[in-house]
């Protein structure tokens, strides 16, 4: 008898090799689904409220100086304006303020139709080198913005870095400078591990063509917020990048006077600028989108939720009705 | 002609003796065709017939392997199954993996990729999908010829004796050669394919067992030729040669010629013993080596199972080419897009910070990798199809290979599947057509051995126009059956056979009466005219011995165990003469001559020389093909009358007539077979035709009725089916009556049934006869009521030939519940399904055990062999294999449902996953100026397909079960689902595109809206969509999963978390740009209420229509997964039944 039991081929019975394991073995009931839309319809509806609340308390005031800012005779050709190095570039932008600004009041430049996810520019860059000195000739993807004329390795390296925004602003009102802090403006994580506190700019910006700001040479690049800044690519042509923080509120129906160095060059190609001071939420910025998709998506199962309602009202249909089985309904002859 | 003559015509003329031995193996003995294995036998017969030309030969010294090698270096003995070596592995391995076509498009893609002008993906990401299946085929591929390395080195290295210098000595065998002296002893291995010189038995006969070969437990008896008999190799020296075929496959055919002592004799497939043979029953056996190693018959053999493609796979496949045209329109139009934008910004792209056209670090300024505006075009198409590469679903591929592996896993391993008797498990031998089990629509079924047991008893007889068909007595308490006395040992047969009490007087009274002698003669020619081996077994009573029946037909066997039981007990056979005990007195009978079973004659003969001097032919055959070479008496009248009545019960039924030869007759026969068997050329041929002379006018001697019981569970089974809505087919080599008999017993008809009966002679009353059948076909075509087609194997031949009949046919057989073909030829059974394969989507399956089933299970969508009493060539050409016809209701209704269901569902859902990331990645380049930037990172863009959503489909397509095994089986029309390809479809396709659309659109836009005119970069919004993508393809799956087990909840979750775990690890790296993009965001709330709104928003459309159907039209399946939770029964489905022996 051993023996032959040791012959057998028979299967060895378990759970698994007969596909018995317990399993949970959820049916939707109608009352389920009729729960589940309600119960995402009232989440949803009170969420979205709160976002679109937040976001109606933001003050924001967006402010589009790069046509205002050329002078009228140069209006034909804003390019030999923005190209001229001899004329002074500064303009003076007034705006009013609708609410009060509660501080942290964020200054940010906007720029439109300004592709930094373009792919020629996103690859353009050198990782290694903006963290490590060694690194410095690590500049494989970085043209054609890698070596100047004399051959030396620029740091930092790339279409990214050599196009970095140079716009300034000041900002006063009432006569009194508002002073615009530019430090911790960056990531600290950047600060931290990404930009080398030993590497300093070097042959940056020094010939060819020049794309934008230049860089102090006896700051480290740990240092240069602004360039993290720009670094830390948008991921979308309309983009919005942090020029610094205003730590002081500012009272609505005042007027400010933003003194504008009009230096970037996106005239060529339709490029807006914008200037944009804002406050924040827990949500961001201002944006109603969030608020309005949660309503809606809220509504809309609120709405789904009454009509299976009425469906199994209306037309209910008793679970495993086998009146309902396709050879109860066509009887196979 | 006295007994003398009669021994010395046997040592005159040995090849006489050997050349009906040669086939006798073979011999098989039926009543219709069925165990004929003509078609395949048949052609390897003639052709091993054929003269073997100089040229085509090989020849073979004796004990002279030096002179066998000399001109042509044959093969040696060691085998090599294993493919590869260390150092062949790399480059062979990778050469065969290129063979497929998946492989080739992730080459392409990954060499298109490693061109600057293209390079999307850094060179590690890119190569990463294409080295990750490349490792794990190669990892798989090695193991596998790991195992093949360590078997081949255990059989190389196995030891058989081998004469060396005139002493047998060990050999390993892989130093075996060609024409060398081998000596077996008893359950030795036969090392490669030998000609048998001698045996211990003195009549040169060795028994062997070929499992290994055909699978068949038989023993089968091989001959040596008396020449080589007498000689022992280690004294005499064999001078001679052996001239034979080349190498070939065929393990039933052998020719060759033998020289020796200038003796010239043909040698057939009954004197070699061939590699992986057992030598049994046997002391030991000398044989010289003529085919080694791989050229050896087994090896030439191993093959492995036919690729067959599932329909399933077919109709992605036209699909997958839709997805291609998807996959080539977007590329075509972000490439016109990203020209259009070129061409608008031409002038600007020199100043533009983000383009940089010009490279100003030279003084002198040139273009930077700018090519002009066609060729950036062109450019941008080629990176498009790198960045969209997984539109098309290549992984699934390699994920369906996974998944058949997992399902075959549990169809072997499923012990409602295992068969006790047999010990044997169902086999998975077509690796790609799992899923087609759950769509069949027509089966094809053989009937003997595969609905009926195979296992045949002898119920009746009729002797000489008497019936004997009274009451049976059972042994238990009263005899033990019949015994005899030999040298004071007790034998008796090994199967007990119910007898009839009156039978078995008259047979005990002897010749004292007519009826006496009749029956004396039945029982003799039932014992004497077969091909049947005594083997004496031992029991634990020393005083008591056993006889085993060997042979091939169970037909025979139940005849000897039948002649046994009446006192005619067969002792011994030898190549010369038999004995067989009768009623207690040992009597020898000299073989004279056998004319083996052929389908043609459907009968065979045996000339005897009985121990008076006298000498008869004995025919034993089917009953159509006997009654026309019996003299017509009222007795043979009678006897027909018998016979009706036999088969009208489902039994087979066999005649048996026999005559006595003249002096003359006899010479003039013996002349004539002498020279038919020993001819070199048509010698089939030649003996058929000796035979055909020779068995004519004889004298009706009676009949006999075998019972072949039907298997357990047939009509459950078949009841089963019928309910599932397949239509059930049988075709037979049995007679009408039989078949229809059995057709009732199995319930395939019923009471309330029409029968439509076609038996033509002709091609007009074929068709006469199916215009007809098609009228009142027509007029029962009313519900309730069903019409059974029964047909005869020479009215297919008319049909089968005309293409307008065989259109009839069809539309005949199709309005048809069932059809029932009898006496049907192998080769018409093929014909059969060929009909309704021409002709319809549907898919169908045959299943059959038998030689003559080959044909028809190669040519069903499907095919299933029984592995059951009648050797394993069903088994060999089949897809699937199996121990009883029942098991063919838990296959297909459960595990073909569930297969297709989970294959179906994964197919879908693997377009889905991969469109949803493709048209995410699409509509962020519409934001890039068309330049292909990915916010996703290349290494989660790779990783996607291979790590983030790939284990929960796999696991989900193994595992889940859309309805519970119980009601599969209660409920067999629940698999109509398979039938009517609910599970995958073309409205499932364009659904399942439409929402994918829908979710890549959520998941897209709602972060694009929602952080438009934001500071975010692009690092950290595509973490979101990575994040977002993976979830939500991950809770699309497990809104579809049915039974939530601990692996599907590991899978599913397990994953999202790994990808969380991958997102963040990407992140650390603080040389990527994206550093410490993910912690940076989730720090937000934005982020958070981002990625719910998005995965709700995403799956309500689903859900809702899902619950909108799930309610308003349910489907079956639906029903049954409700019914069976909610504990409510589905009474109202009447036809309910049991089916117990598959449920245990």
């Amino acid at each position: 008898m051993d023996q032959k039991n040791k012959n057998s081929k028979k299967p060895v019975y378990s759970k698994f090799s007969q596909q018995e394991l317990p399993a949970w073995k959820p049916i939707l009931t109608p009352g389920w689904v009729i729960a589940s839309y309600i119960t995402i319809g009232a989440l949803f509806i009170p969420i979205g409220l709160l976002a679109w609340t937040a976001s109606d308390s933001v003050v924001e005031i967006v402010d589009r100086y790069d046509e205002a800012c050329v002078p009228d005779d140069f209006s034909k050709n804003p390019q030999s304006y923005i190209q001229n190095p001899n004329i002074k570039k500064t303009c003076t932008r007034s705006i009013k303020v609708p609410k009060k600004l509660v501080a942290p009041i964020f200054v940010y430049y906007q720029l439109e139709n300004f592709y930094q996810n373009h792919r020629r520019f996103v690859k353009s860059r050198s990782d290694k080198q903006l963290r490590d000195v060694k690194a410095e000739n690590d500049t494989k993807f970085c043209l054609p913005v890698a070596y100047d004329y004399d051959n030396k390795p620029i740091v930092p390296c790339g279409l990214i870095a050599w196009s970095l925004f140079n716009d300034t602003y000041k900002i006063s009102t009432r006569g009194k400078d508002i002073s615009i802090e530019k430090k911790g403006i960056a990531w600290k994580s950047d600060a931290k591990a990404k930009f080398g506190s030993n590497v300093y700019p070097k042959n940056f910006q020094k010939d060819g063509l020049i794309g934008g700001a230049t860089l102090d040479e006896s700051i480290p690049l740990s240092e240069q917020e602004d360039l993290m800044v720009w670094m830390r690519t948008a991921a979308l042509p309309t983009f919005r990048k942090l020029y610094g923080k205003i730590n002081t509120d500012i009272e609505a129906h005042d007027t400010i006077k933003v003194e504008i160095q009009n230096n970037y060059n996106t005239y060529k190609f339709g490029g807006r600028k914008k200037l944009v001071l804002s406050t924040t939420t827990w949500i961001g910025g201002k944006n109603d989108f969030v608020g309005m998709a949660y309503i809606s998506v809220g509504g809309i199962c609120l709405f789904m939720a009454i009509n299976f309602i009425l469906l199994y009202v209306f037309r209910p249909r008793r679970l495993g009705d086998p009146s309902y089985l396709s050879w109860n309904r066509h009887p196979i002859t | 002609m006295s007994l003398d003559d009669a021994q010395i015509v046997n040592v005159n003329n040995p090849q006489q003796l050997s050349s009906p031995d040669s086939t006798l193996q073979r011999q098989v003995l039926d009543l219709g065709s069925k165990r004929s294995r003509d078609s395949e036998r048949y052609s390897s017969i003639s052709m091993s017939h054929r003269e073997i030309n100089d040229g085509d030969a090989r020849l073979v010294h004796v004990n002279d392997a030096l002179k066998t090698n000399e001109r042509f270096e044959f093969a040696g003995n060691s085998i090599k199954t294993a493919k590869y070596s260390l150092f062949s592995f790399l480059p062979r391995n990778l050469f065969e993996q290129f063979h497929r076509v998946a492989y080739i498009y992730f080459l392409i893609i990954a060499i298109l990729n490693q061109l600057p002008q293209l390079a999307v993906f850094g060179r590690g990401a890119s190569i990463l999908p294409l080295s990750f299946v490349l490792l794990v085929t190669a990892v798989k591929d090695a193991y596998e010829d790991w195992r093949r390395h360590r078997s081949d080195r255990i059989e190389n290295n196995r030891m058989a004796s081998v004469l060396v210098s005139d002493r047998f000595q060990q050999k390993k065998w892989k130093d075996i050669q060609v024409g060398e002296i081998i000596r077996f002893s008893a359950d030795d291995t036969i090392p490669c394919d030998t000609v048998l010189l001698s045996t211990s038995d003195p009549t040169g006969v060795a028994y062997i067992q070929t499992i290994n070969l055909d699978g068949e437990s038989n023993l089968k008896t091989r001959y040596a030729k008396q020449e080589t008999l007498c000689k022992t190799p280690e004294k005499d020296v064999i001078n001679g040669f052996i001239k034979c075929e080349k190498p070939n496959r065929n393990i039933y055919g052998f020719m060759a010629t033998m020289e020796i002592d200038g003796k010239h004799l043909s040698l057939g497939p009954s004197n070699i013993v061939l590699r992986g043979c057992v030598l049994k029953n046997t002391n030991w056996a000398v044989g010289v080596a003529v085919y080694c190693g791989r050229e050896t018959k087994a090896m030439l053999n191993s093959s492995g199972a036919p690729s067959k493609r599932s329909r399933l796979e077919t109709r992605m496949n036209r699909e997958i080419i839709l997805l291609s045209v998807f996959l080539v329109a977007l590329c075509m139009a972000v490439s016109v897009c990203a020209g259009v934008w070129l061409k608008r910004h031409e002038n600007e792209l020199e100043v533009l910070q983000f383009y940089r056209k010009k490279d100003y670090s030279e003084p002198e300024v040139d273009n930077y990798n700018y090519s002009g505006i066609g060729m950036e075009i062109f450019f941008t198409f080629l990176m498009s199809v790198i960045v969209f590469q997984i539109m098309i679903p290549i992984s699934l591929y390699i994920s369906m290979e996974l998944v058949r592996v997992g399902q075959a896993y549990f169809m072997i391993r499923d012990n409602k599947m295992y068969d006790e008797t047999s010990n044997s498990r169902f086999q998975c031998r077509a690796l790609n057509i799992n899923e087609d089990l759950g769509q069949i629509k027509y089966v094809f079924s053989d009937k003997t051995g595969t609905l009926t047991e195979n296992k045949m008893e002898f119920k009746y007889a009729s002797i000489f126009g008497v019936d004997y068909s009274g009451e049976k007595t059972n042994f238990e308490g009263e005899q033990r059956g019949y015994c005899i006395q030999v040298n004071g040992q007790v034998w008796r047969p090994k199967m007990k056979v119910e007898v009839d009490k009156e039978l078995l007087q008259l047979s005990k009274d002897g010749n004292n009466s007519e009826a006496g002698k009749h029956i004396y003669d039945f029982f003799l020619a039932l014992a004497a005219c077969n091909t049947i081996v005594p083997i004496v077994v031992d029991t634990p009573d020393p005083a008591e011995k056993l006889v085993d029946y060997q042979g091939e037909s169970p037909d025979e066997q139940a005849l000897v165990y039948a002649a046994a039981a009446y006192g005619f007990m067969l002792m011994e056979r030898t190549s010369g003469h038999i004995v067989i005990d009768i009623q207690g007195e040992r009597q020898r009978f000299n073989v004279l001559g056998m004319h083996e079973f052929d389908s043609d004659r459907k009968r065979m003969s045996v000339i005897l020389g009985f121990p008076d001097g006298s000498v008869k032919v004995i025919v034993k055959g089917a009953d159509n093909s006997m009654f026309n070479i019996i003299d017509k008496t009222s007795k043979l009248d009678a006897t027909e009358g018998h016979l009706q009545s036999y088969s009208s019960i489902g039994l087979r039924t066999l005649v048996v007539g026999m005559r006595e030869l003249g002096v003359p007759e006899f010479e003039r026969w013996q002349s004539s077979y002498e020279t038919a068997s020993t001819a070199v050329m048509g010698r089939v041929a030649l003996l058929r035709k000796v035979a055909i002379n020779l068995e004519n006018n004889l004298e009706i001697v009676g009949a006999s009725a075998i019972e072949d019981r039907l298997q357990k569970g047939v009509p459950e089974a078949i009841e089963s089916l019928r309910k599932a809505d397949m239509k059930v087919w049988v075709l037979t080599g049995d007679k009408q009556e039989t078949a229809i008999s059995i057709g009732y017993s199995s319930r395939l008809l019923t009471s309330n049934m029409h029968q439509v009966v076609i038996n033509s002679n002709s091609k007009m009353s074929s068709k006469t006869s199916l215009e007809d059948a098609l009228i009142t076909c027509r007029n029962f075509l009313v519900p309730g009521g069903s019409v059974a087609l029964i047909i005869d194997g020479t009215s297919l031949v008319y049909i089968l030939d005309d293409t307008e009949l065989e259109e009839q046919l069809f539309e005949l057989a199709s309005n048809c519940a069932v059809v029932l073909c009898c006496r049907v030829a192998p080769l018409q059974k093929a014909g059969i399904v060929a009909l309704i394969k021409k002709r319809t989507d549907d898919m169908t399956l045959a299943i059959g055990d038998g030689a003559n089933d080959v044909s028809m299970i190669q040519m069903a969508d499907v095919g299933i062999g029984i592995s059951g009493q009648e050797g394993r060539q069903a088994v060999m050409a089949s897809d699937f294999a199996m121990g009883q016809f029942r098991f063919l209701v838990p296959l297909l209704l459960v595990h073909g449902h569930w297969n297709y269901h989970r294959m179906g569902y994964m197919i879908l859902y693997n377009f889905y996953r991969n469109a949803v990331f493709v048209l995410v990645l699409f509509w962020y380049v519409l934001f890039t100026g068309f330049t292909l930037t990915t916010a996703i990172t290349e290494w989660s863009s790779v990783l996607y397909s291979i790590l983030y959503t790939s284990a929960p489909t796999i696991v989900v397509a193994i595992l889940d079960k859309d309805s519970s095994r119980r009601s599969l089986m209660a409920y067999p029309q629940l698999y109509g689902a398979g039938q009517r390809h609910e599970s995958y479809n073309s409205t499932l396709f364009w659904l399942t595109i439409a929402d994918t659309l829908w979710q890549s659109i959520v998941v897209f836009y709602v972060p694009l809206f929602a952080y438009w005119k934001s500071d975010i970069d692009g690092s950290s919004l595509g973490d979101l969509w990575t994040l977002a993508v993976v979830f939500l393809v991950n809770i699309h799956l497990a809104m579809d999963v049915i039974r939530w087990t601990w692996v599907s909840h590991a899978s599913i979750w397990g994953s999202i978390i790994a990808t969380c775990i991958c997102v963040i690890v990407i992140d650390v790296i603080p040389v990527l740009p994206g550093y410490w993009a993910i912690f940076d965001l989730a720090s937000k709330g934005s982020f958070w209420v981002c990625l719910l709104g998005m995965q709700i928003a995403a799956v309500v459309p689903r859900f809702g229509v899902k619950m909108f159907i799930q309610h308003c039209k349910p489907s079956d399946i639906q029903i049954a997964r409700e019914a069976d939770k909610f504990g409510s029964s589905m009474e109202l489905a009447r036809q309910e039944i049991e089916l117990n022996p598959s449920r245990r």
